[in-house]
């Protein structure tokens, strides 16, 4: 046991050190009310969380604290992308004015929560300690969608609390009824179980299959569970919708993933299921964010768009899939990132959040309104760069597995998203009305800004390592 | 490494003019002149080593690029794809003559204009359906904002609709590229080795994959009905911008059925050529009626294009050396002489402001030298023997004659019609008596005849002795044809 528990604590040390450091933070924000110190302390844990992940077993021995986790090279990859997502946000705090001095130590300290709750959620192989990382990630989301003293953005966290309240109890109730029909919670155990499970079975199992669904699909902001997320990106600050977009979905999915793989006898129903969804989180999210006139709003449902995409990928259930959605899920983060920053320039110099405010941006900051374009037309699927790619092997898998709706679907929406994508381009390019005085651009976002250029454009161009590093990673195991 | 070297000349052109400060306008100017006459100059030299008489693809580079997919940077040139690269260095080099005219944000224009140029090279050099497609992409770009920003009358919308309906189409080409590979029998992007496995795929196959490739090129020619977005972008965009744009990226959609639809999907060509002469023959036809119904100079011109590159159709449909090498040559012809008319449009609408033919009149003798040139450029449009125009659209006609022969008749009425609006332009414009208006206009200068004098010569040079361009693509057209038929030619 205690072997056990000493491999297990050796492979977990990134976690335990963004714990430890969130409480931390946490009590340097309450204690000092001044950002320094916190600021220091959460890059303290940062850093020292990566060096800990780069020294981390994977695979690990053992199955780590008896079987509710799994550090293998699927999660690791997750953990990166988790760690990642936290680090640029941290950034993107630093650089925004949204949040109030006094409150960022706990905002950064909710923040590493996130991140412990995200990595977690990747690690998971038993339903319940998949339930309480889901309840860590959402119940610290749902403050900081809070975090701006105002009317808007505390009913954006009111919205999207009792949503998330409602999916989770629902979840819970399926989880209850899985246990019910297998009497196993951990996932190698439903595997065995559901091959067991006969004929009658089938329907019951569907049903919590389904309500199992509701959960996941509201973190991932899935059709029609995805009500929540265009009042809740509005209303929350603007590094919190950054997080938002990215984080809970990569993870989400990693959870969803692997959650496939433990129901596999079941996938012939969910299938048709997913095909169904998958389809309608593409067009939804496309066609609504053409009407939009507030830039995190247009955000918002271009998310939910890119989730469609990134559901090609888990609907087809092949190896290329796998490594289509990874590939994509890795240059959606950066290029989604990178887009929230430029969001946080322009917000913090004109005060507003409408798409008039990126009018005339090319005359007043030239090379922001470039890298905005390119994350925009990386968005949108252009080459060279990463988010052409990562469509490509999206299409290209979907066209493997012989669901040509799937891939028709796919360029059908893209073609439409161009339409809003290329509208903000056009803005930024168009002349100001007014005389425009320059944009200067904080450190941390210009270092936001370089990162996620870097990646979207190199590896756009290059994708061969990233591609052979991915595929390490496509293996799902459950032990 | 001479074909990188091309490409690699306008990138880092692009790349000092970035770093240039934007004040540096005469600098900027000659970067970008030196970066397009440096590709012009290398273009010339692989033509002079070019041998004509080898099969294959000569200069070629193969490097791995993403060993998962196999795709590799692979670029060529050979007979189909080495008049379309002499052409864009050409025009490119002229255009870039030609874009001091403009007046505002040089910087950015420049580049973006040497951005296009690498990728409408690209797209003609890679033997790579990966690497096409990027380069076809990355054209779009640069394209968007040059007629955006610095274009006249509706520029954001005709660049938004270029944009969107050329992404469109070739997004359905993507889909034909991933299930090419993915299929069995295919399992590579490379064009040369696709172009063996062809008449292995299965006929349903190649069928549907032509289609999503047609959709594709049909934008770009562009073929009737998916021409709506050209009148637009043409008369929108800035005088360059439209020589580019008529006089390269039309001619993408025609290189993209010699080098991939018809030598992937041969029986799929073979059962699409009599839909491809009635589309040809409606382009060449609709094209000249609506031309002649225009006021607007420009709009006449991108209207006579939509026309001119139904000769492009006609030929290929044909599938025999004559109308092959007539359409090929028409790409080349009509590059030239639509880029110049464009010019011409271009130096008439910066003196006076206005492109209404009705606005014109009597400017032959206020303009000679202009007036000489313009109604040289019109009689080769229209075709006149002894130029360029007329030989390639001899040639398809002869090729096609033979094969759709109700198709050819007809799509001769628009060679009559060509002759009409273009004397009609003639007419409108440098005949009658002067309106008072012009009577102080200057006449074209010094670097205005310069950009448009080589396009003479070179009209007139083709025109007189066509070998100089058929030379170099017959061999590989006829090994084409051999290829689509399945059986070598008599």
């Amino acid at each position: 046991m205690n072997i056990v528990l000493f491999e297990s604590l050796s492979a977990w040390w990134p976690e335990l050190i963004l714990s430890a450091g969130a409480l931390f933070v946490i009590l340097c924000g309450v204690w000092t009310k001044r950002t320094q110190p916190a600021l220091f302390v959460t890059w303290a844990t940062l850093v020292a969380a990566a060096v800990a992940l780069w020294q981390v077993p994977v695979p690990t021995a053992t199955s780590p604290f008896f079987g509710l986790i799994i550090c293998d090279p699927f999660s690791y990859t997750f953990r990166w992308l988790a760690l990642g997502t936290v680090m640029i946000v941290t950034l993107l705090v630093t650089g925004s004015r949204d949040i109030e001095p006094d409150a960022v130590g706990e905002c950064l300290g909710l923040l590493l929560l996130i991140g412990v709750g995200l990595m977690v959620m990747a690690e998971s192989v038993h339903l319940l300690m998949a339930y309480v990382a889901m309840e860590l990630v959402s119940l610290s989301s749902y403050v900081l969608v809070g975090f701006l003293r105002d009317q808007r953005s505390a009913e954006a966290s009111l919205k999207y609390l009792m949503f998330g309240a409602l999916s989770s109890g629902m979840m819970l109730f399926g989880m209850s009824l899985l246990f019910g029909l297998t009497g196993a919670l951990a996932f190698p155990d439903l595997l065995r179980a559901t091959s067991a499970l006969g004929q009658p079975a089938a329907g019951p199992l569907l049903v919590a299959l389904t309500l199992l669904l509701v959960g996941l699909g509201f973190k991932i902001s899935m059709v029609p569970f995805h009500q929540w997320t265009p009042d809740a990106y509005e209303g929350a600050p603007i590094p919190v919708t950054a997080l938002l977009s990215v984080g809970p979905k990569a993870t989400g999915l990693a959870l969803l993933l692997r959650l496939i793989n433990a129901l596999r006898p079941a996938w012939p129903q969910l299938m048709w299921l997913f095909l169904g969804l998958t389809i309608a989180t593409m067009t939804l999210g496309n066609l609504v964010a053409l009407v939009q006139t507030n830039v995190k709003r247009l955000l918002a449902y271009s998310t939910i768009g890119q989730m469609g995409y990134l559901l090609i990928g888990l609907t087809v259930n092949s190896r290329m899939g796998l490594e289509a959605l990874l590939l994509y899920l890795v240059a959606y983060l950066f290029m989604n990132l990178g887009m929230f920053a430029c969001v946080i320039a322009v917000v913090n110099d004109t005060g507003s959040e409408a798409l008039e405010a990126f009018r005339g941006l090319a005359a007043r900051a030239p090379g922001l309104a470039l890298m905005c374009a390119m994350f925009l037309l990386s968005l949108a699927g252009m080459p060279p760069l990463l988010g052409f790619f990562g469509k490509f092997l999206l299409f290209g898998s979907a066209i493997e597995a012989h669901q040509l709706w799937l891939a028709l679907a796919g360029i059908i929406n893209s073609a439409i998203a161009l339409y809003y994508y290329v509208n903000i381009i056009r803005l930024m390019y168009s002349a100001a009305p007014q005389p425009s005085r320059l944009l200067h651009v904080g450190a941390s976002l210009r270092l936001v800004l370089g990162i996620c250029t870097a990646v979207t454009l190199l590896l756009g161009l290059f994708p061969a390592r990233l591609l052979s590093a991915l595929r390490t990673a496509t293996t799902i195991t459950l032990l | 490494m001479m074909l990188t070297f091309l490409l690699a000349c306008p990138l880092v052109g692009m790349l000092i003019i970035l770093a240039l400060p934007k004040s540096a306008v005469q600098t900027i100017r000659n970067t970008a002149l030196l970066s397009t006459g440096g590709a012009l100059f290398l273009s010339l030299m692989l033509l002079s080593h070019f041998q004509p008489q080898l099969t294959g693809v000569q200069f070629q580079e193969h490097v791995l690029w993403i060993p998962q997919l196999h795709i590799y940077y692979h670029l060529g040139l050979d007979g189909i794809n080495l008049p379309m690269v002499l052409l864009t260095t050409l025009l490119g080099f002229l255009a870039c003559f030609a874009s001091w005219s403009i007046k505002e944000r040089h910087k950015e224009y420049y580049a973006l204009y040497l951005l296009l140029q690498v990728g409408m090279l690209g797209t003609f050099l890679a033997l790579d359906l990966f690497l096409f497609y990027v380069f076809w992409e990355v054209v779009l770009v640069p394209m968007y904002f040059l007629i955006g920003i610095w274009g006249g009358g509706r520029r954001e919308y005709s660049a938004f609709k270029f944009f969107v309906y050329t992404l469109a189409g070739s997004l359905f080409m993507l889909l034909g590229i991933l299930a090419l590979y993915l299929h069995p029998n295919g399992q590579t992007f490379d064009m040369l080795e696709l172009a063996q496995k062809g008449p292995a795929f299965p006929l349903a196959f190649q069928r549907w994959l032509f289609l999503a490739f047609f959709l594709g090129f049909a934008i770009k020619v562009p073929i009737f009905p998916f021409h709506t977005w050209l009148p637009d972008a043409h008369v929108d965009a800035p005088t360059p911008g439209s020589v580019l744009l008529a006089g390269v990226l039309l001619k993408m959609g025609g290189y993209g059925f010699f080098r991939i639809a018809y030598p992937i999907f041969p029986a799929a060509a073979q059962w699409f050529g009599g839909t491809m002469a009635v589309l040809g023959m409606i382009n060449i036809v609709y094209g000249a009626f609506v031309a002649m119904a225009q006021t607007d100079f420009k709009r006449l011109v991108a209207y006579s294009s939509v026309s001119h590159m139904g000769f492009v159709l006609l030929g290929l449909s044909s599938l025999t050396p004559e109308g092959m090498n007539g359409a090929m040559l028409q790409m080349f012809s009509h590059g030239i002489i639509t880029g110049a008319m464009f010019l011409l449009v271009g130096v008439l609408y910066d003196r006076t402001h206005t492109r209404d033919l009705n606005a014109f009149g009597g400017l032959g003798v206020q303009m000679p030298v202009y007036g000489g040139l313009l109604i040289f450029f019109s009689l080769a449009s229209l075709g006149l023997p002894g130029l360029s125009g007329f030989v390639a659209e001899f040639l398809s006609l002869v090729g096609t004659f033979g094969v759709w022969r109700w198709q050819t008749v007809v799509s001769v009425l628009g060679i009559v019609v060509a002759a009409a609006y273009m004397l009609k332009v003639i007419r409108q414009i440098l005949l009658g008596p002067l309106n008072e208006k012009w009577r102080a206009l200057p006449d074209a200068t010094l670097r205005e005849v310069c950009s448009l004098v080589p396009l003479l010569l070179l009209t007139v040079a083709v025109g007189v002795y066509p070998l100089l361009v058929l030379q170099l693509q017959d061999g590989a057209l006829r090994q084409l044809v051999a290829h689509v038929l399945g059986h070598p030619l008599p």
